[in-house]
């Protein structure tokens, strides 16, 4: 991709994060705090969104996910699910709460499943994880 | 929700906001330095990004600060405001493809060096460089301190608007004077897109705490049953022959008819202002213009406005609670990430007009105005450097006069929309009209000026001071100022192109006409609507922002004069405006494809080359225009004095 190519794309996913993805996060707050199941659905809902979006630009532009992207998303997904279980072992959690993290999660999990199938094949998919002993240099076993 | 919840989010999506602004700003200068790109991004903006932009920067944060309090306080009796997504893009398709050529045939960047191309007249650039200025001082400066001043609310007081403005002005000019035109480019497409989500969420909280739209009209309908409110639900007649603001007109008495129409032209000036047209001309490709102007501007834009940005403004009418700085306030402790969200998008907004507007205004008065004519020794790094230092005495000019002089603000203000307008003559002249003279373009636009600055405050007031009390007020015959500057623009045209030679075009003007009979030539299907296209242009604006108005304050409306109904459910003119609006983007598309006036042309544009010149060295002429500046200067100044000491105050 040219330099040019680069920054209009990463001009893109910017945007796209800083609106549809600020109302996903906005919405699901809303709805946790107003104690609305559906509210918190409307925003994983545009979580989805976001990601379809951010997709759809990386095909346009022929890529994938930059290892900076890829980074953030796990991080972010690491912390929010450690403040997750935090306030679950805390018991402050209502139903609602609990049945908004839990869909928030397991949405995320099955997109990001459903994505690395679909861009690499099940058996790729797999094959992003699963590092044998003699490509990464070591002896057979 | 505590209030630590509430406090957090308003500094936290603020530092996010300065985070991303300074990462682009590190991106455009770091490719800066490859390409030189400060001031126009080495003409490389994406023709999506620059449509985003200018239907971003096209008053977005203006309509959403004063149009929707307009609308909060007078109703329905502007519905000028309601159609703004397809006023501000006519401009655009008039002009953008033609001049977007011309400067790439001159290899041009902005609308001061192609007027200085093509009419060879310093007045015209010192023109631009004063719209530029009253557009980066007065326009974007009361956008500044409306700004301030929800900060400080949203903050609790912690933050004065002082402070408030004085912080902002830091980032404008981070973003303006650090990375230039590049920085404004890439920053100004989120701030776009920021600003728009902004709008929409506005919208659906004022809908939401107004009870859902059929509510919003159940309740606007018990409002209009009362005799005291038809004036919120109806354009008060064609014209009333008062003689101004001021001068005995009424402002709840002004909103005819002819009132909307001479707005709706003052809003048309925008597209024409050096502000707009300086994206236009960093943009790589004129492919992107038709798409922008109709269905972004027009289209999405206008879509916002007259949808959400009104039901914004008439929540507020019906509650004063749903305001935009009360809503705010209230979704503070209900939403603050909403809140906070919607605050970053409106700063978005103003700070994408604002850091325009300082840009061109500093780039003017230096590359412009300055280097060519007191200095063209100027080395390119030298001109960067000093651009910066102007552009940061504008802003901190303008946070001076927004927090000590608000009134004077408010009167440049009133200024730059109107003044823009008047730029549409040498704007005409060329792209389409040929025959208006260098002398006519040039003495034309001085007239309008004139009579702009007459109509408005600041005219009067400085006439005052002079000891001369002009008959009329702001606006005589509700007759907004753009119109009276025209009027006076129009006819000094008329009368000095048919006295002066129409052949006597410079060379390189010369070069632009031959470009536009040739590449530009329209196709036979444009040549064979052109007398439907003026009827359609012409009964549009009769019926959406003209005298047609007054058939809208009842055209939706049924049963008797007791017990009226609302057809559609909604204000008649509400509704009528909404077929205005379908009606204009037709009229957009129209324009842009069918009649070829911002259509895609994909040809090679060579580079103009000037017959070789001997440059001789102009140091001496320099130093005598500033002593000429300086002598004129200080005589204007004895003078003024003079005459304010024997007959003003």
């Amino acid at each position: 991709m040219s330099g040019h190519a680069k920054v209009e794309r990463n001009l893109l996913v910017f945007a796209a994060w800083a609106t549809s993805g600020f109302s996903a996060l906005a919405f699901f707050l809303e709805g946790l705090a107003r104690d609305s199941y559906l509210l918190s659905l409307a925003g994983v809902a545009l979580v989805v969104v976001t990601f379809a979006i951010h997709i759809v630009i990386n095909a346009v532009n022929d890529c994938g996910f930059s290892a900076g992207e890829a980074t953030l998303g796990i991080g972010a997904f690491g912390v929010l699910a450690l403040v997750f279980i935090a306030a679950w072992l805390d018991g402050g959690l209502t139903a609602v709460d609990y049945w908004s993290g839990l869909t928030l999660f397991g949405v995320l999990v099955c997109g990001f499943l459903l994505y690395l199938s679909t861009r690499h094949g099940l058996r790729g998919a797999f094959s992003r994880f699963h590092f044998k002993p003699a490509e990464s240099g070591g002896e057979p076993q | 929700m505590s209030s630590m919840s509430e406090s957090v989010w308003f500094p936290l999506c603020s530092l996010l906001y300065i985070a991303v602004m300074l990462h682009w700003v590190r991106v455009s200068v770091r490719m800066n330095v490859g390409d030189g790109g400060f001031f126009s991004a080495a003409h490389s903006l994406a023709p999506w990004l620059s449509a985003l932009v200018i239907a971003g920067a096209s008053l977005a944060a203006w309509l959403v600060l004063g149009a929707g309090s307009a609308i909060s306080d007078g109703g329905f009796s502007m519905p000028v405001y309601l159609v703004g997504g397809v006023l501000v893009a006519l401009p655009g398709i008039v002009f953008f493809k033609r001049v977007w050529f011309a400067a790439e045939r001159l290899r041009v960047s902005s609308q001061a060096e192609l007027f200085r191309a093509y009419f060879q007249s310093p007045f015209l650039v010192a023109v631009v460089a004063l719209v530029a200025v009253l557009f980066a001082i007065g326009f974007s400066g009361l956008q500044i301190r409306a700004f301030a001043s929800i900060a400080s609310v949203l903050s609790g007081g912690a933050l004065s608007p002082l402070v408030a403005s004085t912080v902002f002005g830091f980032i404008l000019f981070a973003g303006v004077g650090i990375g230039g035109m590049r920085a404004l480019g890439y920053l100004g497409f989120i701030q776009a897109a920021l600003v728009f989500c902004a709008i929409v969420a506005l919208a659906g909280f004022a809908l939401s705490w107004s009870g859902g739209f059929a509510a919003l009209n159940a309740n606007l309908y018990q409002l209009a049953m009362s005799p005291d409110n038809a004036r919120f639900f109806s354009v008060d007649g064609i014209i009333r022959f008062t003689g101004g603001l001021g001068r005995g007109g009424d402002a709840a008495m002004s909103h005819t008819a002819i009132a909307n129409l001479s707005l709706a032209f003052a809003l048309m000036g925008f597209q024409a202002s050096p502000v707009v047209l300086k994206v236009v001309l960093s943009t790589r490709s004129p492919n992107g213009f038709a798409a922008g102007q109709t269905w972004v501007t027009a289209g999405f834009f206008g879509a916002l406005i007259i949808f959400a940005i009104a039901i914004a403004g008439l929540a507020g009418l019906l509650d004063p609670a749903l305001r935009l700085v009360p809503l705010l306030e209230a979704m503070q402790v209900s939403s603050p990430w909403f809140a906070a969200w919607i605050f970053i998008g409106i700063g978005a907004g103003v700070q994408l007009l604002a850091g325009l507007s300082l840009f061109v205004a500093g780039e003017t008065l230096v590359r412009h105005l300055y280097k060519p004519y007191f200095n063209a020794a100027l080395g390119r790094r030298a001109t960067i450097t000093l651009t910066r230092v102007v552009i940061a005495v504008l802003t901190v000019v303008a946070l001076v006069m927004q927090n000590l002089t608000p009134v004077t603000v408010s009167a440049l203000a009133g200024l730059a929309l109107p003044a823009a307008f008047q730029l549409w003559v040498p704007m005409l002249g060329v792209t389409w009209l040929g025959w208006i003279t260098r002398p006519a373009a040039v003495i034309g636009v001085g007239f309008g000026l004139a009579g702009v600055v007459l109509t408005e405050p600041l005219g009067y007031q400085l006439l005052s001071f002079l000891g001369l009390e002009l008959p009329w007020g702001r606006w005589p015959w509700t007759i907004h100022s753009a119109v009276w500057g025209m009027a006076a623009n129009v006819t000094a045209v008329l009368i000095i192109s048919a006295i002066t030679n129409r052949n006597a075009l410079c060379e390189e003007a010369r070069e632009v006409r031959k470009l536009y009979a040739t590449a530009l030539a329209s196709g036979g299907e444009a040549r064979r609507f052109r007398a439907f296209a003026w009827s359609a242009v012409l009964a549009w604006f009769f019926l959406a922002v003209g005298p047609g108005l007054i058939f809208g304050n009842t055209a939706f409306t049924g049963g008797d004069s007791t017990a009226p109904v609302w057809l559609l459910g909604m204000p008649s003119l509400w509704a009528w405006a909404l077929a205005a609006w379908i009606l204009g983007v037709g009229l957009a598309w129209f324009l842009s494809y069918k009649m070829e006036m911002a259509s895609p042309v994909t040809v090679e544009i060579p580079p103009y080359e000037p017959k070789p010149r001997l440059r001789p060295d102009q140091s001496r002429a320099e130093r005598e225009r500033l002593g000429i500046l300086i002598i004129t200067g200080a005589v204007s100044f004895a003078l003024v004095v003079l005459i304010a000491f024997s007959f003003g105050g």
